[in-house]
């Protein structure tokens, strides 16, 4: 009995076309590949807008202000990041062209004297003390031929925010927190490791531990 | 020693035993400065985080010839770290210009091979997770990160002050690399009611530290280990300075030749 | 056709194989590390623009002179402001908390008063101003004053209210200022406050005083000891410092000499006796040359323990010296000896440096000045609380006597002789704990407050304490919730607000109200006159003469950064208190080797120290910087109140002091004070 329904078993699949047989991997192959390449890098961050957009156009094409009119280094060397509200303020203390997102602004923050929660798209965690000073145009601008725009997406920095008019959904990752747009080390290295950089980053190959971390 | 490397600019310090007089105003600001959170039973040692801490030191004689001192210990900056190669993480260098033993927490996993190594003690491990009392977490600086519970930290010569000074120096079109004594001084060496603390490019002739380290009253500590520590002890007393290493009795301090090591500048 | 078994796994290991091709595996494994490092529960940086803003610390008693870093508004921590006198750039280890005490566990967040079981219930302002209206109100048996701040302007609006009562019980916490009142104003006929200008002082003599660590200014005082001793050459000051235990200033200066708890009378004369055999001179010394003379260097070394050689050269040292200086102050910095003030002074008479500058101007219509305040004597007035002498009402501001005076006076029991005890408090102190009503007093940093000429320092200065951060409780500024109530009362006190108060004084010291309230210093030249300054002989002759050198002397020793009876052990300072001055349980007691053989003591035993007042239970730490005969015990451990920084942790050594009237000045004096010590 027993011996006879194992000659059986084995003569079905015996009998199967090979390709037939291996379909349920390729099946399981291609499902997965769907969902590692298309569903998961989708759903492993959540979609945040700002709390109010803002059009780099606007400013830029329309008013014919330049990047470091509202992102300026402060007289201490720091980077302000982004401009306060009172700052804003002093263009908006009335709206100027009634468009909605801007009398939102002057209601919700100038107003009521509140700042303005931008999400950032490129936050670095805490351990990284990232110098806006050292990749400026001074510096950069010595070798490299290239505009302020430019600049600051260069490398993959910053998306080019120059010309958009409506800010981008900022992306952030459900398990660390962190901004998809984060540089990781790797990126940053691609400019750190040159030779060419070595004397700027104040290390002998460019990596010291110390020129980037805090 | 054949890795040891040498750097434009060293910072160090020199620390006058004479006028420290061991009042831990250079604690307190250490610990504010660089966000080191405190303890309820502060005086087990061995569980709180003291970047710099005040030793008493004394002449070992009874009273009435009896006499004290006091001597700040900060991350010693070694020439040649013992920490650094014994790290199975690459957590902590000595890579950068300046000479500073860096210390990269989200690398560390807290094996602590680097506090055994060190023979300064400057090391500590953060047994707990950082708790201040209710808001206190408020007040703290925006320059230093927090560390969490499990990894190992020490003096970092306030290195995120050097950051900003350089960056102050490039937005004013300076070289970051040439700054005056001032621009850059650590929490500690301000604070310093007494002026104790001296703190500067050893290499640099403009730098006070860069004569005072010189001074015939100047040593470091367990000189002979070949540490060659970026930190310089003055003392016109004989017994201070005898304290800074193992002597045997008939030997006079600076009286050896270090191993490995060499002076700055 | 059917899926079978085989199909499933096949599907399942397509899948496996496929995943890892894609970044699902390797994507969230480095997340996950990532995930790892950033607990929510650690705090995260939070940044913005930087500002440095100058201020004077309240809260530690050298008044340092500060900038407060703040981030876009947030404090972050005080630093030394280089633009102060009172600073020089530095900070002092108290000081350098200050930011950080904002959120001290122990600040008192709301009014709170004392309900009839003994607990305490909060209440709201306009409650506790009711309640305090009515007592004041019904004050026919007087109001009494004890304030914990000798340099603010707010003594005035205590005083002057409590003027309006017809009272001028108005104390302040002991200290070494007092002492030297007393001494200078009602036994020399001196006007103003003695002046100490220790800038480009070539040889200074503290005589117990710890002038490198708690006495006056420090911060001030270390500047000037910093600036005449450059790095690596040899000093061109010499500092001497006499006392029982080498403190902090003894690890500065070049030489330490031994001298007898509560000897600096004799001391101070013995100097002046060698001085006046040199040929030095003063008018109104008549009388104290003879006195003097019979403090020969043996005669010294007798009472005080100092070795002749020691005094020779020191008065020699004074005698060449440029710019000398001596200063005289209590172990402890309390309870000293007013004779040894008076000779203190003298001494300065005859070294050409005694200077005093005027006493801080009252503007306060009915406010007692300094100098009168500094001259009542508190202890002796607490402890009359026991025999019938108790105010109805007792204000106690910013001072914490329960825990900080004497323990012969046993505060607490004297306390509950007072019928109505309200507390103006920023911390919870051992005083608010027995207290009706607590009143949050807003931090340093969150008030309008001054600085008007801080004892010990050499110039007239004036400096105002600005709120820069906005308060973090329900707390009130007690200058104008009094003014506010005095005018309730019908005891208005001419100001509206005590800001007011300050632009007043500010006028009055000479300053510029816009120029101090930006935070500049203002220091005048202004000296008061030392005409007809005298020295009585025989006062001095009187508490010279008593001398008992007792078995075991107790001296107290006191360390900013151990904190304040006011504020106790801040967090961040309790990292600088080594392990041989706490246990976690225990403090420690010092005393030198051949003192712990002769008790039958030895390292760590844990011994029972007694005095005719308390007792206090400590470690044995052998130390050999303490005299013969000697135990130093630091101040400020033992706190019952406060928060688990502060609580449990040693003993108080308050508790040893008794108080005894100093022959010929009258004055409460505890230094010096015999103890016993027993293994426990």
């Amino acid at each position: 009995m027993e011996a006879h329904k194992q000659s059986q078993v084995k003569a079905e699949a015996g009998s199967r076309n090979p390709i037939v047989g291996a379909l349920p991997f390729f099946f399981g192959l291609a499902l997965s590949l769907a969902m590692g390449w298309w569903v998961f890098p989708d759903s492993l961050f959540s979609k945040e807008p700002q709390p109010i957009n803002f059009s780099h156009k606007v400013h830029i094409e329309n008013v014919g202000m330049e990047c470091s009119s509202c992102h300026y280094f402060r007289e201490d060397g720091s980077f302000n990041g982004f401009p306060t509200t009172q700052e804003c303020a002093e263009c908006h203390m009335e709206a100027m062209d009634w468009s909605k997102d801007e009398v939102a602004f002057v209601r919700d923050y100038v107003e009521l004297d509140r700042e303005v929660d931008w999400k950032v798209y490129q936050y670095q965690p805490d351990n990284v003390f990232f110098t806006h000073a050292a990749h400026s145009m001074d510096n950069c601008g010595m070798c490299h031929d290239i505009t302020e725009a430019e600049l600051c997406s260069y490398g993959g920095c910053h998306p080019n925010m120059a010309e958009t008019d409506k800010a981008p959904p900022v992306k952030t990752n459900r398990i660390t927190g962190y901004s998809k747009d984060t540089m990781k080390m790797w990126q940053c290295e691609k400019c750190h490791t040159l030779p060419e950089h070595y004397e700027m980053t104040g290390s002998a190959k460019g990596q010291a531990c110390f020129s980037c971390h805090k | 020693m054949a890795s040891k490397k040498e750097f434009d600019i060293v910072w160090g310090m020199v620390i006058d035993l004479d006028k420290c007089t061991g009042c831990g105003a250079c604690m307190v600001a250490c610990q504010a400065e660089n966000n080191v959170p405190v303890t309820k039973d502060a005086t087990n040692k061995l569980r709180s985080l003291t970047w710099l801490l005040v030793y008493e030191l004394s002449n070992g004689k009874p009273f009435p010839d009896h006499d004290v001192a006091y001597l700040p210990r900060p991350c010693q900056q070694c020439g040649n770290p013992a920490c650094v190669p014994v790290c199975p993480a690459t957590v902590t260098k000595k890579d950068e210009e300046g000479g500073i033993v860096s210390q990269v927490y989200p690398r560390c996993f807290g094996c602590r091979y680097c506090m055994a190594s060190c023979p300064y003690h400057v090391r500590y491990f953060n047994w707990f997770d950082p708790v201040w009392p209710e808001g206190m977490e408020k007040t703290l600086s925006p320059d230093v990160s927090v560390r969490p519970r499990g990894v190992v930290e020490k003096c970092t010569f306030c290195h995120h002050r050097w950051m900003h000074a350089k960056d102050k120096a490039r937005v004013e079109g300076r070289d970051p690399y040439a700054l005056e004594q001032m621009e850059y001084q650590t929490a500690c060496t301000e604070a310093c009611p007494n002026g104790a603390i001296h703190f500067g490019d050893l290499k640099n002739p403009e730098h006070t530290v860069h004569e005072l380290s010189k001074s015939k009253y100047a040593f470091r500590l367990l000189e002979r280990l070949g540490m060659d520590p970026q930190i310089y002890y003055l003392s016109r007393r004989e017994w201070v300075r005898r304290l800074g290493d193992n002597y045997l009795d008939d030997e006079k301090t600076g009286d050896f030749k270090v191993v490995g090591g060499h002076g700055h500048g | 056709m059917g899926i079978d078994r085989r199909d499933v796994i096949k599907f399942i290991v397509g899948g496996a194989v496929g995943s890892t091709l894609t970044p699902i595996p390797w994507k969230l494994t480095d997340d996950i590390s990532i995930w790892t490092q950033n607990w929510p529960w650690i705090p995260t940086n939070i940044g913005g623009k930087n500002e440095y803003t100058p201020t004077v610390s309240k809260l530690c008693p050298s008044n340092s002179g500060m900038l407060l870093r703040t981030v876009s508004g947030r404090p972050v921590r005080p630093q030394g402001d280089p633009d102060s006198p009172l600073s020089g750039g530095k900070i002092s280890s108290l000081a350098a908390a200050e930011a950080q005490m904002l959120y001290s566990p122990s600040r008192v967040r709301r009014p709170l008063r004392k309900t009839s079981d003994g607990t305490y219930k909060a209440v709201s302002w306009a409650e506790a101003e009711a309640i305090l209206s009515e007592k004041l109100g019904n004050a026919t048996g007087g109001v009494g004053v004890i304030s914990g701040d000798e340099n603010g302007s707010m003594n005035e609006v205590l005083s002057a209210l409590a003027a309006g009562f017809g009272s001028d019980d108005c104390h302040f916490m002991p200290g070494s200022a007092q002492a030297e009142a007393v001494a200078y104003n009602q036994l020399m006929g001196g006007e103003g406050q003695p002046a100490y200008d220790f800038e480009k002082a070539d040889y200074v003599l503290a005589i117990g005083a710890d002038v490198l660590e708690s006495w006056g200014p420090v911060v001030a005082t270390r500047r000037a000891y910093a600036d005449m001793r450059p790095h690596g050459e040899d000093p061109k000051s010499t500092w001497v410092y006499a006392g029982a235990f080498q403190t902090n200033t003894a690890a500065g200066a070049d030489r330490f000499v031994a001298m007898r708890p509560g000897a600096q009378v004799a001391l101070a004369l013995g100097v002046a006796n060698l001085l006046i055999k040199e040929g030095a001179s003063a008018t109104g010394l008549s009388g104290f040359a003879s006195l003097a003379a019979q403090y020969t260097p043996e005669k010294v070394a007798e009472v005080a323990g100092v070795s002749p050689d020691a005094l020779q050269e020191i008065a020699k040292g004074l005698a060449s010296a440029q710019k000398p200086l001596v200063v005289v102050g209590a172990e402890g910095n309390e309870g000293g000896s007013t004779a040894a003030a008076i000779a203190g002074i003298a001494c300065n008479m005859l070294l050409g440096s005694f200077k005093a500058v005027p006493y801080p101007r009252t503007v306060v219509q009915g406010a007692m000045g300094r100098g009168d305040m500094l001259a009542k004597d508190v202890a002796s007035y607490v402890a009359g609380f026991k025999g019938g002498k108790a105010p109805e009402v007792l204000i106690t501001y910013q001072a914490n006597p329960v825990y900080a005076l004497p323990g012969s006076i046993k505060t607490k029991e004297a306390f509950e002789n007072v019928s109505f005890k309200v507390c103006f408090t920023t911390y919870l102190s051992e005083t608010a704990l027995a207290s009706d009503l607590i009143l949050p007093v807003p931090h340093s940093l969150e008030m309008v407050d001054d600085v008007a000429t801080p004892y010990g320092y050499g110039k007239a200065l004036y400096a105002v304490a600005r709120p820069l951060v906005p308060t973090l409780v329900d707390a009130k500024h007690p200058g104008d919730f009094l003014l506010g109530l005095g005018a309730k009362l019908g005891k208005d006190l001419g100001f509206a607000s005590y800001q007011k108060v300050l632009e007043a004084k500010a006028r009055a010291m000479g300053a510029n109200w816009a120029d101090v309230s930006r935070g500049t210093v203002y220091v005048s030249d202004s000296q008061a006159s030392t005409y007809g300054v005298r020295v009585d002989a025989d006062a001095v002759a009187k508490a010279a003469a008593v001398v008992e050198v007792a078995d075991l002397t107790l001296c107290p020793v006191m360390k900013l950064n151990f904190g304040t009876a006011n504020c106790g052990i801040p967090p961040f300072n309790l990292n600088t208190i080594r392990g041989d001055e706490l246990d976690s349980d225990y403090l420690y007691a010092h005393l030198n080797a051949s003192t712990a053989k002769s008790k039958g003591v030895a390292q760590g035993d844990v011994v029972r120290i007694s005095s005719a007042a308390g007792t206090v239970m400590a470690k044995v730490n052998i130390f050999e910087g303490v005299m013969d005969g000697v135990v130093a015990i630091p101040k400020n451990f033992g706190h019952t109140a406060f928060d688990e920084f502060t609580r449990g942790k040693g003993d108080n050594v308050s508790a040893l002091f008794a108080v005894a009237s100093e022959p010929g000045t009258q004055a409460s004096v505890w230094t010096g004070q015999a103890v016993e010590l027993k293994r426990a």
